[in-house]
């Protein structure tokens, strides 16, 4: 086993760790009152959106969901600017005028998270549009849940996208859950039937294996790159959390809540990555390394501005001659 | 900060309609406590501190210092209480902080016995309340050329006075004046005492009626009276003034019908007899009030008068002294003129104005010349409670008093 | 006719509205290589009313795209478009199917340069038309650009003549936030001056068609005409109008509305749009605010009646506003 791989590998490591160890940390923060408003946690999906961006190029778009700090952090926002937008001060990467729901950076092809569902879909698709037109071979990705297969717009997308062969991949998350339902409730036809119907193909990866999406989407993204048209890549995985920080989740069944961490992504790389021969040691000071970055960019967050009210109040065009 | 509530131009006495706001003793963001002044109203008559009645913080100004605005108006926001205000009068210690709930009946109680009040006249109240139905550029025109919109007949839907109406109305006193008005070298804006007087007096003169009836008063009984009595050193000097101020005092005693004002319907009785004594200022004409008369000695009028009209040229009256009575003694003796004839200054009744001592031979009875020294003088009485008949009554009787001022020496 | 004029002499200055258009698409493409136009029936068809003709063999089917009946991600694509560097021009084909790209345009677009704090602008044109008087019935005759205009981040444009047209829709492609560019479909075939060196015309600035002294009619679209002949009808009876055509309905000429009632001190604003809760009820309350003192009788507004516009041509005619109800309207406001 190559140096390079195993840096690539522990890349990825840092970037799941990363994921859950914000997400924990906006859990307590969002407890203590820190962060306002209300945010939805990935914990347990930090697999498929970490597989995702070891894959991505910085000239590749995403856009994402409401459920997006994992999409966000794995397409290389940092963690101050993130924290920053949060916890809603000036400093953010969105000045605190967008939160947990809207984290952007426009100029690492991250074209936002999203509060209503499924309309990553059909902006992903026009991205993707332009990758065409300009005649590069980026490549856009929608990140979107199994909630969002019951929207009008996935299917527009579905059928405009195999139409004009567009660099586009589809990127569900199956958590089993839309919202508060489940999906089996929402939605009647499987993923894979509904792609090939429209002619596309379709692939399914074990979504709590990352080492299994990091290879289902260098795959697709491959293919799609070489023009191949667009692919629906479904990754099953599993919600930990509510629908949002603080739903009780009174409708899911109790086995299945306590069945989840079985699924817990985490453990099962780390096994994997001692099995190739890296040192726990290594692992843990990762962690390390992570736990102080994220207390740093707390720490800096809290010490920021508050957004001034005269700079957004007047900032609804764009100015003349402004950067 | 928390909710603002509205800081109002109080109503200082009964015939104020606005007020000049002279002087802020806050800035927005000062903590007022109660009793502390807030701002400085000076009306035609007097200067007058407002206090706070209770705490709060002061927010935003909404009138500027100099500016003349009505009663009632909201001149600054804060977080105390809505319109709860004392003067710094002791006769205002009395009304209740939420005074703007007192009910109509009691604010009539209290204006017989009390004149001063704190609160804004409710709407009905006022007795020019016509509801003039203009456009907001017609009334702005009429604001600026100093129309009153009340005699204009409009000629827009429903009577709707328009800017052309206004417009009309400026033009047809404008051809008259151009004239003139194109020769004046200099034009000055007046100050706010000057205009509120102007306007005090146009409405004194236009809607109170006027009548007048004019005398002589033979003076050498008087003149010799006095000349013996300042001859003593240790009593107060007294003028001619001071015992026309006793005459009257002693002809309102005796005729209490005489002591009465009208306001807006409704006739006022005053128990104590009071007379106002018209005073030149350097801010222009006072009436400052000598109060409650009765039984005074004549020393004891000469000492309170001087006193009074020493106060008044310093602007030192308080609003206490600028108040009350219903009648004037307006004395242009020293100004060398027959007969002056005043306007009454409302909300009184009547005004007495004397002119100068005039020596002139009269025919005896048996045609011979005999030097008399005669005062004129000209009583102009409110025609809606006194008429020609009362009005002579009550002047002869001062005239008698004065003919035969030995009785004056008895007090009021 | 006596006298037949020389065609070429007209021909050479007057395009057609929709002309117009088509030229300031083209002249924009042929400038800018991110700029591209798609819609439904754009490319082949050239547009249901002709407005994209030639264009795609001028500039290929890449660049002016036909799309499926899709409005919805159309709109949404765009914002994806714009997002990643394109200036997407996209064709709604009536102004009633705006309905269906509300998330795009509401949330996404409006939204999406302030939420992010500013990282990015979306430069977009969605190009729509509105109006009736062609017997199209509810669902394609509304003139919905009141939503628009309520919305912060949007700008809202809406031309009168071909010159506007021409102008407004290069400002449009230009600028560097999203425009909803309302064209009306009475307004296609007629013709007027462009200008050779005719350029772009600034958004948010009104224009006076007529001047007057006795009151002031705000109007902006197709309306602009039929204000027009009210104005002559009234000047014939001793009334000057001023008129003012908006052209910008967001940001709309605020301070040009106000000079124009501090000469006249008479307003009268006038669309074809519902009157309730539209354009001049916006104009209204804030020149009621800002212009009190000027004036000298009440705003008055004119607008369609608080009813789906209806198909029958005898009862569409009674739906639109038209110069007798402004000469009345006007009229009423100098009485």
């Amino acid at each position: 086993m190559s140096h390079q791989m195993n840096d690539e590998l522990l890349d990825m490591y840092r970037q799941m760790v990363t994921i859950r160890m914000v997400e924990l940390r906006l859990s307590r923060l969002f407890a203590d009152g820190e962060v306002p408003g209300f945010i939805h946690l990935s914990l347990g999906q930090e697999a498929v959106a970490a597989g995702a961006g070891s894959v991505l190029r910085s000239d590749d778009t995403v856009a994402s969901t409401h459920r997006g700090h994992g999409h966000a952090l794995s397409k290389g926002i940092a963690i101050d600017d993130f924290f920053a937008e949060l916890m809603a001060r000036e400093e953010g990467i969105c000045r605190g005028r967008g939160g947990s729901m809207h984290v952007a950076n426009l100029s690492l092809g991250m074209l936002g998270a999203n509060a209503i569902v499924g309309a990553s879909i059909p902006i992903a698709l026009g991205s993707a549009l332009a990758h065409q037109l300009r005649k590069t071979d980026s490549v856009a990705v929608a990140f979107f849940g199994d909630g969002a297969m019951a929207e009008g717009v996935f299917h527009e997308s579905l059928n405009l996208a195999a139409l004009w062969q567009l660099p586009l991949l589809f990127l569900c998350e199956n958590n089993g859950w839309a919202e508060f339902s489940p999906t089996h409730k929402q939605f009647i036809a499987p993923l894979d039937k509904l792609a090939a119907a429209f002619d596309i193909p379709h692939a399914k990866a074990d979504g709590n294996d990352v080492m299994a999406v990091q290879s289902a989407v260098a795959k697709c993204v491959d293919g799609i790159r070489a023009g191949g048209g667009p692919q629906v890549l479904e990754c099953m995985t599993h919600r930990w959390r509510g629908h949002y920080e603080g739903d009780p989740q009174k409708y899911r069944p109790s086995e299945e809540l306590e069945g989840l961490e079985d699924h817990d992504p985490i453990p099962r790389f780390e096994a994997a990555l001692v099995e190739k021969g890296i040192e726990a040691n290594v692992l843990e000071s990762i962690r390390a390394d992570v736990d102080a970055a994220i207390e740093a960019a707390v720490e800096k967050a809290r010490a920021g501005n508050s957004p001034e009210w005269e700079r957004a109040r007047n900032d609804v065009y764009t100015q003349v001659g402004a950067v | 900060m928390s909710e603002l509530n509205d800081l109002l131009m109080p109503k200082l006495g009964l015939t104020m309609t606005e007020g000049l706001l002279s002087e802020w003793c806050v800035s927005p963001g000062d903590a007022v406590s109660e009793g502390d002044v807030i701002f400085i109203v000076e009306t035609d008559k007097v200067a007058t501190e407002v206090s706070a009645q209770a705490g709060g913080t002061i927010g935003e100004l909404l009138v500027q210092e100099g500016e003349t605005v009505s009663v009632g108006a909201v001149v600054a926001r804060w977080t105390g209480p809505g319109q709860g205000f004392t003067t710094d009068q002791p006769d205002e210690g009395g009304a209740p902080a939420d005074g703007a709930s007192m009910s109509s009946k009691e604010k009539h109680a209290a204006k017989s016995a009390d004149i001063s009040e704190s609160m804004p006249e409710p709407q009905g109240v006022v007795s020019s309340s016509v509801r003039v139905v203009a456009t907001p550029l017609a009334r702005r025109l009429a604001h600026e050329h100093g129309v009153d919109m009340v005699g204009i007949t409009g000629s827009g839907p429903r009577g709707r006075i328009k800017a052309e109406d206004v417009r009309a109305v400026v033009s047809r006193s404008d051809q008259a004046r151009s004239a003139f008005l194109e020769q004046a070298a200099e034009r000055t804006p007046a100050g706010g005492v000057v205009q509120t007087m102007a306007r005090r007096m146009v409405e004194a003169k236009q809607t109170v009626p006027h009548f007048y009836l004019a005398t002589e008063v033979e003076v050498t009984e008087l003149m010799g009276l006095r000349e013996r009595l300042n001859d003593n050193d240790d009593a107060p000097k007294l003028t001619i003034n001071h015992f026309i101020i006793a005459a009257v005092a002693s002809a309102l005693r005796a005729m209490p019908e005489q002591n009465r004002i009208w306001d807006n319907g409704d006739i006022v009785q005053f128990q104590s007899v009071d007379v106002g004594v018209a005073v030149s200022t350097e801010k222009g004409l006072m009436a400052p009030v000598l109060r409650d008369l009765d039984s005074c000695s004549l020393d004891d009028i000469a000492l309170r008068a001087t006193d009074l009209v020493d106060r008044t040229r310093e602007g030192q009256a308080t609003r206490d002294d600028l108040q009350g009575g219903a009648i004037t003694i307006s004395n242009a003796g020293m100004f060398n003129v027959t007969y002056m004839t005043p306007i009454i200054n409302p909300p009184q009744s009547a005004i007495l104005g004397i002119g100068s001592v005039r020596e002139l031979f009269r025919p005896a009875t048996d045609g011979t010349p005999v030097l008399h020294r005669e005062m004129g003088v000209v009583l102009a009485g409110d025609h809606r409670l006194h008429d020609g008949a009362s009005g002579l009554r009550f002047l002869n009787r001062v005239i008698e008093l004065l003919q035969d001022p030995y009785r004056l020496l008895r007090g009021v | 006719m006596m006298f037949t004029p020389r065609l070429e002499l007209f021909d050479m200055a007057e395009l057609r509205y929709a002309h117009a258009i088509n030229r300031a698409l083209a002249e924009c493409m042929e400038e800018d290589s991110t700029v591209f136009v798609f819609g439904e029936d754009v490319a082949d068809a050239g547009g249901p009313f002709g407005v994209t003709r030639g264009l795609a063999s001028r500039f290929g089917e890449d660049r002016i795209r036909d799309t499926p009946i899709s409005e919805a991600t159309m709109a949404n694509a765009a914002v994806g478009a714009a997002l990643t560097g394109l200036r997407p021009v996209l064709e709604i084909m009536f102004m009633d199917f705006m309905t269906l790209t509300m998330d795009a345009v509401v949330n996404q677009a409006a939204k999406a340069r302030y939420m992010f704090g500013g990282q990015t602008s979306v430069p977009m044109v969605v190009r729509t038309p509105h109006g009736g008087g062609i017997n199209a019935g509810p669902q394609h005759s509304q003139c919905l650009e009141a939503w628009f205009a309520h919305i912060p981040g949007l700008k809202v444009l809406c031309p009168s003549n071909p010159a506007d047209a021409y102008g407004l829709l290069k400002s449009a492609i230009t600028d560097p936030d999203p425009v909803i560019f309302v064209e009306n479909k009475a307004l296609y075939a007629m013709k007027g001056e462009v200008p050779e060196e005719a350029a772009s015309i600034e958004i948010g600035k009104a224009l006076q068609v007529r001047k007057g002294e006795d009151l002031s009619i705000v109007t902006y679209g197709a309306t602009v005409h039929t204000v027009k002949r009210a104005a002559e009808i009234l000047a014939d009876s001793g009334i000057e109008a001023d008129v003012l055509d908006l052209r910008s309905i967001q940001p709309w000429d605020e301070s040009a509305v106000l000079a124009s009632l501090r000469k006249t001190h008479r307003l009268l604003i006038v669309h074809e749009a519902v009157e309730a809760f539209g354009v001049g009820a916006e104009i209204a309350a804030r020149m009621g605010d800002i212009g009190f003192d000027e004036l000298d009788a009440p705003i008055s507004r004119l607008g369609a009646p608080f009813v789906p516009v209806p198909f029958a041509p005898s009862l569409e005619q009674q739906y639109q506003p038209g110069a007798d109800d402004i000469v009345a309207a006007a009229r009423n406001l100098c009485a």
